[in-house]
């Protein structure tokens, strides 16, 4: 295991170097930290948020998930995502980018005064994000303790203070400069592996023939109704147009159109490696390792039984990356929530630029370690948690976001209702204090919709000057 | 009625309603049994979504009048 962890430490090393270099370039500045002076080039930025989506579930999970429940299941639930950033592209991509600040909270806050607005959506944002930090934690911390054979909590210690330094001091750059040299890594191994298979085997149809004949399961839909995927599917698909840290990546495009266009070319690189994952490596590992006890370490074994140490060394480099470059884009959008959202007021108008400087990094620091900490004794259930964290953001944010943007009769107290009332309505679901029979999402954002609606047409009209900017954000 | 919404460009709009009808039509139930190469229609569907729907929107973007 030499080789494999000498490959790794090269590799935190440079995620470091990279967040020391950043760091010069943001001192002083809110544009350049939080979003990178808005100059990040379009194929750049495609990069980037391909590896901001793909997490370490996107590699482990994704195979385990196509082994244990078979492959149609599988792209139902990263389908939702994929389609997600269309629909951010059409509904809000050109529109907040043009908005031109930093956060979802600036565009919801300006949209609806309201104090209600401007504190309980950054305290959303930093309850899911936790919730999903330590989930991306723990599994760099099994994939170290798995590949590596370093302990749990010294993996997951030195992972997170990694990314917590170049985090903190480089801001957007870093997390920009890192992800693509994340991103770059996961298709070269994912898609490299899935190519070689290609190139022993045929076509994806053979394999998929070949697989099926021996283990009919890998395509077949029996495990669970395609109904109890329609709820996944529609988390992600409207939480991507509202989530943070993806929000984000649009305030760092240089113009609207390179903004959209990033958008969807991360698309297309993210379901190369979903596919590639699903269609040509599964199915080997279903050949080769039929019995599995437990399903997430097919890729691995794959890895393990076809290619040298040098090639597993940047497999596990890889998984690592795809948890990094999630958690990294989590960590920052976390930290802007508290010391942009919450306390940027008071920091403007009382702070020196030093005072500012310190308390982003300072935030960045609070948050990490404190997940840090929750990390070492992680609930068993945290994967199902943080997807029902975001789904909590995407039921409460989804309908003020889309309806502030295209409907001319949203309000002020429609979209503090819709808030209010999506956010709930969630949580009383989800935890099943209110049993309804159906998808915590698909009822918060139908009761968040309704919300808008009685605001909208009950409530006071809103203001001519209001539309006239929400006009111009369209059209710019 | 539609008054009440900022208007869309058309081509956006169809490429919207191309994705939820696309969306929809991929969890109808009847996709769930037949197969083909040994895979239910519906994992096919899903992955052919994951593929049309950027795309489609890549090529609405990217069209000549929208530079």
């Amino acid at each position: 295991m030499l080789l494999e962890r000498v490959l790794v430490l090269l590799y935190f090393a440079g995620c470091i170097g990279i967040g020391i270099a950043a760091s010069r370039r943001v001192r002083g500045s809110g544009d350049e930290y939080w979003v990178a002076g808005r100059r990040i080039g379009t194929l750049v930025n495609a990069m980037a948020i391909m590896a901001t989506l793909a997490s370490g579930g996107s590699i482990i999970g994704v195979m385990g998930l196509a082994y244990s429940q078979g492959i149609p299941a599988t792209l139902a639930l990263f389908a939702g995502a994929v389609v997600g950033f269309p629909l951010a592209s059409l509904l809000v991509a050109r529109e907040l980018r043009n908005f031109g600040r930093y956060t979802i909270t600036d565009f919801l806050a300006f949209r609806y005064p309201s104090s209600v607005v401007r504190t309980l959506v950054p305290i959303l944002i930093v309850i899911a994000f936790t919730i999903y930090i330590v989930a991306q934690l723990k599994a760099a911390g099994i994939t170290a303790e798995t590949l590596l054979g370093i302990p749990f909590e010294q993996a997951l210690t030195v992972a997170t203070l990694v990314f917590v330094i170049y985090v903190s001091f480089g801001g957007m750059v870093a997390v920009t400069w890192t992800d693509v040299f994340q991103g770059f890594l996961m298709l070269v191994v994912v898609l490299g592996t899935g190519l070689w298979f290609l190139w022993e085997v045929g076509t994806p149809l053979e394999l998929m023939r070949r697989a099926t004949a021996v283990a009919p399961e890998l395509g077949r839909v029996e495990h669970r109704p395609v109904a109890s995927y329609l709820g996944y599917f529609a988390i992600w698909a409207t939480a991507i147009p509202v989530i943070p840290h993806i929000v984000m990546r649009v305030f760092t495009a240089r113009d609207a159109r390179g903004a959209r266009l990033s958008l969807n070319l991360a698309m297309l690189a993210y379901s190369a490696l979903i596919l590639a994952a699903v269609f040509l490596i599964v199915p080997v590992g279903k050949l080769e390792f039929p019995g599995l006890a437990d399903a997430d370490q097919v890729f691995l074994k794959v890895m393990e039984s076809r290619f040298p140490p040098v090639i597993r060394g940047m497999a596990v480099a890889a998984v690592l990356a795809a948890v990094m470059s999630t958690t990294d884009a989590l960590l920052l959008a976390c930290s802007s929530a508290i010391s942009h959202d919450l306390l940027g007021n008071i920091l403007r108008e009382k702070a020196s630029q030093r005072t500012i400087d310190a308390v982003r990094v300072g935030t960045a620091w609070v948050i990490g370690l404190l997940a840090l900490y929750w990390a070492y004794s992680p609930p068993e259930l945290i994967s199902q948690f943080y997807t029902a964290g975001v789904g909590l953001l995407s039921g409460s944010l989804f309908v003020p976001v889309i309806a502030g943007l295209w409907w001319k009769k949203a309000n002020r107290i429609g979209g503090v209702l819709a808030l209010v009332t999506g956010a709930l309505t969630y949580v009383l679901v989800h935890f099943q204090i209110l049993p309804v029979g159906m998808a915590p999402i698909l009822v918060s954002l139908g009761a968040s919709a309704l919300a808008m609606a009685a605001g909208g047409l009950f409530g006071p009209p809103e203001s001519r000057e209001m539309i006239e900017a929400i006009e111009k954000l369209h059209a710019l | 009625m539609l008054k009440s919404f900022f208007p869309m460009d058309r081509a956006e709009a169809l490429a919207l309603a191309f994705l939820v009808a696309f969306s929809v039509f991929s969890f109808l139930p009847a996709w769930r049994s037949e197969e083909i190469a040994g895979m239910a229609v519906f994992g096919w569907l899903m992955a052919a979504l994951m593929v049309l729907s950027p795309a489609l929107a890549l090529w609405v973007f990217g069209r000549p009048g929208k530079r």
